[in-house]
């Protein structure tokens, strides 16, 4: 289980809100450095609910992280052309990989449409395919581990 | 996006205080004397702080923090991580033990999987993942079983090993605490690796 890359630094998080007529409704999870993965989800809609887990992951499952992050080659990317976070929400990614460190911000992204009218198509067309694999990835530890269904 | 149909499933009525407290359990206390950050970046102090080379920054998200907020969001109470401990060991999940299987075939089935881990008992859960733009398999697999036995000999004869031409590797998805060592401010070490047991973990 031990290798060199569990030594270089790792951190992950995503965000997705907006704060509306029912509170402030997001998603949130994050990777830390000690294998700790955090999730949170909270809605008010209908009735209040927030759902807060943690679990430590093994190093096997941060490497995974890592290679479906390297592979997206989202390190390259920059948020400059991406749409502003705006009423609608926000969104965010902050990774910390090696010695980079990226925190991008953008609305949230609908569906490829917006992607493609975006004054960034290529590197947001990465985001969006990115946060889309990471959620899943993340779900399916949550939901397995905790046996509750993340949306 | 996702949470436009967030769906109820648990109930926490205790948020307020949870946020109150998060500051004192989970803050690191060594900020970085670094030019300033966002507030996220405490989430990663304990091992940033270490590291001498600065980082190469990227993103809006150094120049704006309208989310001050943002490090209580996750807050949780030690109640909901189950059993956070100090070993290393596998653990167990609600109703089984998971593990994780990656370097998968891209046009890997779920039955191939099915297959070859179906051989260390009943898969309870299966998860395979597929890539959200090709399709495709992602590439690793989320298998449950219901007893540790199954789920460790499926790891000890698969790792390695290879299906669909392909060589996986396969190991525990969980841990019962951190594989870093619990009082590691400098330097990091894996815990297996460390000459003495650290403090437990503190609780409140």
């Amino acid at each position: 289980m031990a290798g060199e890359e569990e030594n270089s630094e790792f951190y992950l998080r995503y965000y997705v809100g907006h704060k509306g007529k029912f509170g402030h409704e997001f998603l949130e999870f994050e990777f830390r450095p000690d294998g700790k993965l955090r999730y949170a989800n909270n809605s008010n809609y209908k009735n209040d609910t927030i759902i807060r887990k943690e679990v430590y992951v093994t190093p096997a499952v941060v490497r995974e992280c890592r290679r479906i992050i390297t592979e997206s080659e989202i390190m390259k990317e920059d948020d400059q052309n991406w749409p502003e976070p705006d009423r609608i929400g926000r969104q965010e990614l902050e990774i910390v990989m090696g010695n980079e460190h990226i925190s991008f911000t953008t609305s949230k992204i609908g569906s490829l449409v917006d992607v493609q009218g975006s004054k960034d198509p290529e590197g947001l067309r990465i985001f969006y395919y990115l946060v889309q694999d990471l959620k899943c990835f993340v779900f399916s530890l949550i939901s397995l581990h905790f046996k509750i269904k993340p949306i | 996006m996702a949470n436009a149909d967030v769906e109820a499933v648990d109930f926490e009525p205790e948020e307020d205080d949870l946020m109150d407290e998060d500051g004192a359990v989970d803050a690191e206390p060594s900020a970085s004397p670094r030019a300033p950050l966002p507030k996220l970046k405490s989430a990663i102090t304990g091992a940033s702080a270490s590291l001498s080379a600065p980082k190469k920054t990227k993103g809006r998200g150094f120049r704006e923090d309208p989310n001050a907020e943002r490090n209580t969001r996750l807050a949780v109470s030690d109640l909901d991580s189950l059993n956070a401990s100090d070993g290393l060991e596998p653990q167990r999940s609600i109703e089984g033990w998971i593990i994780l299987v990656t370097g998968i075939h891209e046009e890997a089935q779920e039955d191939d999987l099915q297959n070859v881990f179906g051989e260390f008992g009943e898969i309870k859960n299966l998860h395979l993942n597929l890539d959200r733009r090709t399709g495709f398999v992602k590439g690793y697999a989320l298998i449950e079983y219901e007893n540790f036995a199954e789920a460790q000999a499926a790891i000890s004869r698969m790792d390695g090993d290879s299906i669909l031409t392909q060589i996986v590797n396969v190991d525990w998805a969980f841990s019962n605490g951190s594989f870093l060592d619990g009082s590691k401010k400098k330097n990091p070490r894996q815990l297996r690796d460390r000459r003495s047991r650290s403090p437990p973990r503190r609780r409140f």
